[in-house]
Parts: C-alpha cells; structure tokens; sequence
C-alpha cells in the first residue's frame, strides 16, 4: 500500500510537470502560428512537422530523450513539448486563418493596424479552435507525464509503474485514478479560462 | 493613438492618370475623375468594371500603379494608409460586424484606438443608434448574430459615422439586403446623407439605386471611366450604348419620380411675354410676328396669366386690355417632380404651364412634350 504522503507528492510533480510544459507551449505555439499567418513556407514546415510528430508513438518520442537529454525533468518536458506543443500551433493557426475574411478586410478599411487586427479581431475570434487544441495538448500531455516517469521525471507514473511490476492493484489505482482526475481537471480549467476570456462566450 | 484630422471638410477629391493592372487585365485604366466636396458619387458599371478598385484605391486598400489620387491636393501616397483610413467612414455589402463584440463595442471601436475616454464612447454610441433608428438600451449590449441583416447594415452605418469623418466610402452597402429593406433603407439613408451632409463614394451595381441616392453617377466599364454626370444627364445624354443600356433609357418612365421639373421643361424665351397693357389688336399682330400660340401675360415682373390666340380671336372689344383677359395657369417650381406637375396639369385640363423660380420665368412645361422626352 502506498501512504497519502507519497500519492500526494507524485500528484503535485505531475501537475508542475504538466503545467510547465503546457504554459512553455502555449508561449511558443501562439507566436508560432502567427508567424505562420505571414510565411506560406513557415505554414508549410508547421503543418508538415505537426503531422509528422503526431504519427509517432509518444512512447518512443520519450524513449528518444534519452540519448539525447539524458533523463530528469527537463528531458522528460521537451519529450511532452514535441507533441503538445503541434495541436496548440495547428489549432491556434486555423484559427486565427479562418477568420472571415470579410471582417478582416474591414478591420483594414476602418483603419487598424496589422497588430491591433491581430490582438482585437484574429486572436478573439480564434479563441474556440485555439482552446480547443490546447485541451487536447493537455490530455495529452497529462498523458505522456506518466511515461515521462521512465526517464526520471517523477510523478504519477512512477506510482503506476511500481503497481504494474508487483502486480498490485491497489498502488496501480493510487497512480491511476489521481491521473484520470487530473485529465478532467486539466480540461475543466481551460474551458474555465476560455469563458473567461471570450466575450460573449454563448453568443458567438 | 490619438490623430489630427488630415481633413475637416472634402474640397475635392482627384483621380489623375489611374491605371491598375493585374497580370496582363487592366483593372482600371487611365482613370481621370474629380469627386466634389459634400456630393454623393455613384459609381457603377457591369462587374469587372473596375468600381470597387477606384473606391478602394481612396483608402489605399489597393494601391495604383500609376497616376495619383489626391484628397484636398493631398496624395494618398503621403499618408500612412492607417492615418489616412480613420479619416474616412467605410461600409461594406458583407457590413463586417466584429462577431465577439457587442454592438457597442462594434461601434465605439474607432473612437477606442483613437484614445477617446469611456465615457464619451457611450455617449457618442448612443446617439449614433439613436440617430439609426435603432434603441440603444436594447441594442448596445447585443451581439451582432442577433440582429437581423437590416439592424445590422444600420449598424454598419453607424459605425462608420463613429469619429464623424469628413468622407464615407460605401462599396454596395445594401447589396446584401432584399429589395423591400434596400428600398426603404436607401430611403432612410436618404435622410441621413442629407443630415450629415458629407461626401460620399458609393458603389452600386442597382441603377435605380443610382438615380435616386446619386447626386453624380460615374459610369464605368472594363475599367475606363464611360461617363459621368447628374442623373438626368445621363438618362437624356447617355454618351454610348452602354450608358442607355444602363439607365435602361428605353424605359425612362420608370425613372419619373427622381425627375424634376427643370429636366423635363422647355426653355423659356423672353418673346413669350406680353405687357398687360397691351391691347387685343396689337397683342394679336406681335403674336403672329413672333409665331406664338400662346402668351404669359405680365405686369412688370407680376405674372398675370396666360392668353391664346383663339382666345384674343373671339374677343369683340379690340381695345380690351391684356390684363383682363388673361387666364390664371398653373405654375411650378424647377425641383417640383414632373409626376406631381403632370398630374396637376391633367387635373385642370391645361397642357401648358409656366416655371417660375422664384418670381422669374425659367421655363415652359408642355405636358405631351414632357411625355414624349418620358417615351
């Protein structure tokens, strides 16, 4: 049996880890894509890069730190960055590109800047797809936190694990269900940004 | 970012030597047009014809390859294109609503980048919606999906009047719109243009949209400018077979109720008029001098009537005056319609008026004339 201490302890570090890593991809994702909006080439590398780390298992995503980073947090976070951090730019992209054209073309006409399109038109209308992409990244990030455990990055994997090799079910549902609870958290907060944020939230 | 104005009021605005080119089609071609201080200029033609490119080229939404527009001697190129569009209210067919904001925030959007303080905003919003008809305790707080596509073009509008610019631009803004609303919007708008008394740009592809908003209608075709003059100049005076196949000339009595008196009547000639004291014999002889039929009798500058030959031929005293022979006739001013003047003259019988503007003879309004210019 596994004290509270310790679950305790394993939940925490997955929530940091999950955090850090979703805050450094949002911060890279949302410049990203609208870098990609002003370069067709950019667009393109993004878009091919995305499916491409998409169609790789994340176990050998992770796997492949270690040659490279070694093990700890730090690898274990640019293992989870590699697949979140695409559904955020494609998302945010398509976004921010599908807003009417219309709209923007007025936004020019009335005379807006490109920056205050960019922060008053394109990224308020972009907030759906863009919350959206960032849910998943979240789920998937919460996730590959638990097999980030093998590279030393703690949390609720190592827990999970330890059941999983003693073949004891008590200490694999200590691991378990405080993950499963932090994938409805993580999405729960995010649809609580998203309200916050968008105007009008039921109206548009 | 708070701007000076880069114009109070619009002097004129020129088109020199436009041409625009994309690929081997010409877009606009060799454009020369000079748009006057407070008129409403039409600007129509099939699609293609380079309209929305000539507008869109005042805001440098577009830029030319060659030739120049000057606002105010002013050339657009001068300007930083964002400085230069806040000085112009702009309204498209789409309208372009910002879909997350209220309808407020739609409107005070403008006076937002431009610095003004909040409370000026409301203010300014409310009078605006106000003034387009629509409440804005009801209103401001809505969001643009719930308003019906009429609500929303008159938002649009409103928008556009935000920081009361000196120059709207107005790319088919109720061309969207079904023809019942356009109607009674272009009707509403009317008045509007007429309140602020501004100048405007207004694209169009519906002539009789043209007719009755236009104070000029330039015409446009494959990106060279057609023609360009008042309604009824180019209704009488269509310059080539498309300008009368744009103003359907063939059917110029659909056009009645923008015509006006003063396009439709004769000119007046001083050889009309007859003193009052003049007497039946001689009246007679210096009417079969100056071939007339009729005369308009006066005292002075005093209109007394009309007299007709028969009439002076039935008379039996030769020596009776003028004066007392005339017969009151109808009179009308140059801005009158010709729909209300016909109907008028048809009510009394008389196929003979006279124009007067104010006190001064301008002209002669001969009903099966008028029909036959109307054919």
């Amino acid at each position: 049996m596994v004290g509270l201490e310790i679950i305790l302890e394993a939940t925490w570090e997955h929530i940091i880890l999950v955090y850090t890593t979703l805050s450094i991809s949002i911060a890279i994702s949302i410049p990203l894509a609208f870098a990609s909006l002003y370069s067709r080439k950019l667009e393109f590398v993004v878009m091919k890069f995305a499916n491409l780390v998409q169609a790789v298992p994340s176990f050998a995503v992770v796997a492949i730190m270690v040659p490279l980073l070694g093990i700890g947090f730090t690898p274990a976070v640019v293992a989870i960055m590699l697949r979140a951090l695409l559904p955020i730019v494609k998302n945010t992209f398509i976004g921010l590109k599908n807003v009417d054209p219309s709209i923007i073309d007025y936004a020019q006409g009335m005379g807006m800047s490109q920056w205050q399109i960019n922060t008053y038109i394109r990224l308020p209308n972009a907030y759906p797809a863009m919350f959206a992409g960032i849910k998943f990244a979240g789920i998937l990030a919460n996730s590959i936190a638990v097999l980030t455990a093998f590279i030393g990055s703690g949390g609720l994997g190592e827990i999970i694990f330890q059941g999983l090799i003693g073949y004891n079910t008590s200490t694999l549902l200590a691991g378990a269900i405080p993950a499963i609870l932090l994938a409805i958290m993580i999405d729960r907060s995010f649809s609580a940004l998203e309200k916050k944020v968008t105007p009008g939230y039921r109206k548009i | 970012m708070q701007n000076r104005r880069l114009f109070d009021r619009i002097e004129s605005i020129k088109f020199k030597g436009i041409t625009k080119k994309y690929g081997p089609v010409y877009a606009v071609k060799d454009l020369d047009l000079e748009v006057r201080g407070g008129e409403l200029l039409i600007l129509i033609g099939p699609s293609g014809s380079g309209k929305t490119t000539a507008l869109r080229m005042m805001n440098r939404m577009i830029d030319q390859d060659t030739g120049s527009v000057t606002i105010n001697g002013l050339d657009t190129r001068d300007v930083d294109p964002v400085r230069l569009r806040r000085n112009m209210g702009y309204v498209i067919q789409n309208i372009g609503l910002f879909p997350h904001m209220t309808i407020g925030e739609n409107i005070g959007l403008v006076p937002k980048l431009e610095g003004w303080d909040k409370k000026k905003i409301h203010q300014r919003v409310s009078n605006l919606l106000d003034f387009v008809s629509l409440p804005p305790d009801i209103f401001m707080k809505r969001y643009p999906r719930q308003l019906s596509g009429g609500q929303q073009q008159r938002v649009g509008l409103a928008r556009a009047m935000a920081t009361d610019p000196p120059l709207f631009l107005m790319d088919e803004p109720f061309g969207a719109l079904d023809p019942i609303l356009r109607k009674q919007l272009q009707k509403e708008f009317l008045k509007i243009k007429n309140e602020i008394n501004r100048t405007i740009i207004f694209v169009t592809h519906d002539i009789e949209e043209a007719l009755v908003l236009g104070d000029r209608i330039a015409i446009m075709d494959q990106g060279q400018l057609v023609q360009v003059g008042p309604p009824e100049e180019l209704i009488f005076n269509p310059a080539s077979e498309l300008v009368s196949d744009i103003v359907d000339n063939q059917r110029k009595y659909k056009h009645m109720d923008t015509l006006k008196v003063k396009d439709l009547m004769s000119a007046y000639e001083d050889k009309y008029a007859l003193d009052g004291k003049t007497e039946v014999c001689d009246a007679v002889e210096e009417m079969t001098k100056r071939d007339l039929e009729t005369a308009f009798v006066f005292d002075g500058h005093e209109l007394l009537g009309q007299v007709t030959m028969v009439d002076l031929m039935k008379c039996r005293v030769k020596a009776q005056k003028l004066a007392d022979l005339a017969r009151p006739m109808k009179t009308f001013q140059p801005l009158d319609s010709v729909a209300f003047a016909l109907s008028e003259m048809k009510k009394s019988g008389e196929y003979i008026a006279i124009v007067m503007d104010p006190n001064k003879p301008a002209g002669i309004l001969v009903s099966d004339e008028v029909l036959l210019k109307l054919i």
